[in-house]
């Protein structure tokens, strides 16, 4: 009986984080988990996806109920005994087509939470290597996981769905990347030891920038933060003195006051003979006054310009997902074409058995009687021409087939059965 | 043959427009086709500018009704090579359309009328009108930057992130080449002046003589000059140097388009 692809399994949106955790794999285990998931007699092949967002069970067998019915107590079972039942809620069961799409829209980003995020796809490719390892890949999936693969590089390619940051840090280093060629000979002044200016500081280093000023207004949490991010330390009261190095400056103080005002900008401004500024304001409240973007050369960004901006991205992608739905489509109908010719091995490999079975009888025959007297070298050439024979007589059938069976108009399954009646192939 | 030459010139630079815009506006993903379109259209103007060489001689041709042919030949060909070392299709899709318009122009206008006495015909001349036009070209390309600078300019302070603005380069780098332009265009567009000041001098007996185009030239000159001076030494840079830039160059424009029917010059082929 023919195999199938079936899906079992949880997502950020069936499920809340607590089930997802209760059933998470973690990454030592999968291996003994993937031996375990073998171990039921329904399930062909198996690989297990486990991330902070979705676990599944991605298997090819030929009961899908039977399937669903494993692949949901493998999971409880994982799961802390004293809540299982409660799970079944929040999986979703996929087969056949469903199950393809479904793991091409995941290797494609379409179903993550930030949809065109890129990690999805090494996660894919990890966890299936380990059941490689383990041993629990075969055809089916082997072919599955490559195709789905190739088509999160299509879609990455051919559709903008990873384009445009969608965080607000990076939305500010994107937009730092706009008004400055270059980071190495920028100098960056973190004014304020949050998270936020911390997290933004370490992206802009990773962008290039080596020179670092850090203020705070305790000065022993300026120093451990400098120390961290190998950055300068800086008296608060010193810092609007050093202003006029800073090409960026990220404030992320709690402060109730503003921080630097329009007229201290302008100053600093003529200094630095108008080269270009940016501040990026990401504290609660306000650090900068909004001024300051009035003026030439200078731009300021509040923490909410970069979350609108970055919502304007997610927007974006949402319509590139679009595209790239088609292009799924597309790639779940090929593959379902190659998983469907799969089914005319089992009629092709009958049929020359069958006639294999013919040839050797009559050649045992006639060599026993009639042929007795040939030599060996005889004997060889007609074990040739009558393989050969059989082999030309099949070539036309057998190549019909498959060709049938990855074309539109599929009339393999006719033409197997007329086939199977034919020759009287049984179901063997 | 020289005349369906010619006038394949401004339909393949509106097509490279076309192909431009396509990139920056509709999010191809790349220039390939309208920087062949570009390259294709150069070749097209160059040959034709040859055939009208050969025919009528370089001087002729250059300073008569098909100087907007051949400044915008110069344009072109500054631009494809400023094209090899940044990489700046944007800019293209403002160097393409300018080019159809200053090529269907000469082509409105109607090129080769006149003829040169023969005794103004010195070196002077050529080496003259190239220089000039080598500055206005290039002139014509810093604006090209300019334009580029003050729309992306215009979206930061905004706060608006369109597709267009991924296509542009960095504020940084616009700013460098437009001053990199400038500091070509400036000593280019002296000689220019410088030349064609001596070569009055030497045929008309007077070196300045208050002619619109000479007032023209001297006033965009002036203005280049408060520019660069400014860039060099009081840190003008960014949106100001960009507009400055910009109305630079609309002065020497404007006069090229217009200035002859409005203010009879000399350079208008006037030579007595």
């Amino acid at each position: 009986v023919q195999k199938q692809v079936v899906i079992v399994g949880l997502n950020h949106r069936s499920a809340p984080i607590e089930v997802r955790e209760s059933v998470a794999f973690e990454n030592s285990y999968v291996r003994d988990a993937l031996t375990r998931l073998r171990d039921y007699p329904s399930i062909h092949e198996g690989v297990i996806l486990s991330t902070c967002n979705r676990v599944e069970v991605i298997a090819a067998a030929p009961d899908v109920s039977a399937a669903f019915n494993d692949i949901a107590a493998f999971l409880a079972e994982q799961k802390a005994q004293r809540h299982a039942g409660a799970l079944d809620e929040h999986m979703y069961k996929y087969q056949d087509a469903e199950a393809v799409r479904h793991l091409f829209r995941v290797a494609a980003s379409l179903d993550s939470m930030v949809v065109g995020e890129p990690q999805i796809l090494g996660q894919l490719k990890q966890y299936y290597d380990s059941a490689q390892q383990a041993g629990t890949v075969g055809a089916i999936l082997h072919r599955l996981f490559h195709r789905s693969f190739s088509v999160a590089k299509r879609v990455r390619s051919e559709t903008g769905i990873g384009s445009g940051a969608v965080s607000v840090s990076s939305v500010a280093v994107d937009l730092a990347k706009r008004i400055f060629d270059r980071f190495d000979d920028k100098t960056v002044m973190l004014i304020g030891a949050g998270k936020m200016g911390d997290l933004m500081a370490r992206q802009l280093q990773s962008a290039g920038v080596e020179t670092l000023m850090v203020t705070n207004r305790t000065f022993e949490r300026a120093v451990a933060l400098a120390e961290s991010i190998h950055g300068n330390p800086i008296r608060y009261e010193d810092f609007p003195r050093y202003l006029i190095m800073a090409d960026l400056v990220i404030g992320c103080a709690s402060a109730t006051e503003l921080l630097v005002d329009a007229a201290t900008v302008e100053k600093v401004l003529r200094e630095r003979k108008q080269r270009a500024m940016f501040f990026i304001d990401i504290g609660d409240r306000r650090n900068f006054d909004s001024k300051i973007n009035d003026l030439d050369n200078v731009y300021l960004y509040n923490i909410d310009d970069l979350k609108s901006v970055a919502e304007d991205n997610l927007q974006e992608r949402a319509n590139e997902a679009e595209k790239a739905e088609g292009i799924v489509g597309e790639e779940v109908e090929n593959f379902l074409r190659w998983l469907s010719s799969l089914e005319q091995v089992p009629t092709i490999m009958a049929l020359r058995r069958r006639f294999e079975e013919i040839r050797k009888g009559e050649m045992e025959k006639s060599l026993g009687g009639s042929l007795k007297d040939l030599s060996e070298a005889q004997r060889a050439a007609l074990q040739d021409m009558t393989t050969a024979m059989i082999n030309k007589m099949l070539h036309g059938p057998i190549s019909q087939l498959k060709k049938n069976s990855s074309e539109e108009d599929d009339d393999s399954t006719l033409y197997a059965a007329a086939l199977k009646k034919l020759f009287d192939l049984g179901d063997k | 043959m020289d005349a369906v030459l010619i006038k394949l010139i401004p339909i393949a630079y509106l097509v490279a427009a076309g192909g431009f815009f396509l990139y920056l506006f509709r999010g191809d993903t790349t220039t390939r086709m309208p920087a062949t379109l570009l390259l294709s259209g150069f070749v097209i103007h160059s040959l034709a500018l040859a055939v009208l060489f050969f025919q009528a001689g370089f001087a002729t041709v250059a300073v008569m009704g098909d100087a907007l042919l051949f400044n915008s030949w110069l344009m072109v060909g500054i631009y494809l090579l400023i094209q090899l070392k940044y990489r700046l299709a944007v800019l293209g899709g403002i160097i393409a359309p300018l080019a159809f318009l200053m090529t269907f122009a000469a082509i409105a206008v109607g090129g080769g009328a006149g003829e040169i006495p023969p005794g103004f015909q010195t070196f002077w001349l050529p080496l003259h009108v190239t220089l000039a036009f080598l500055g206005n070209a290039v002139f014509a390309l810093a604006f090209g930057v300019s334009l580029i600078y003050l729309l992306q300019e215009r979206h930061l302070k905004h706060k608006k992130m369109t597709l267009l603005m991924k296509r542009f380069p960095s504020l940084e780098s616009l700013d460098r080449l437009n001053y990199k332009l400038l500091m070509w265009g400036f000593p280019l567009m002296t000689l220019g002046i410088v030349t064609g000041s001596l070569w009055a001098g030497i045929h008309w007996g007077d070196y300045w003589s208050w002619d619109p185009r000479q007032i023209s030239s001297a006033l965009a000159w002036a203005f280049y000059g408060v520019l660069l001076h400014g860039r060099i030494t009081a840190g003008l840079r960014g949106k100001k140097a960009a507009l400055m830039t910009m109305v630079g160059f609309c002065v020497v424009l404007g006069y090229f388009l217009w200035g002859d029917a409005v203010f009879p010059s000399r350079h208008g082929g006037r030579f007595e």
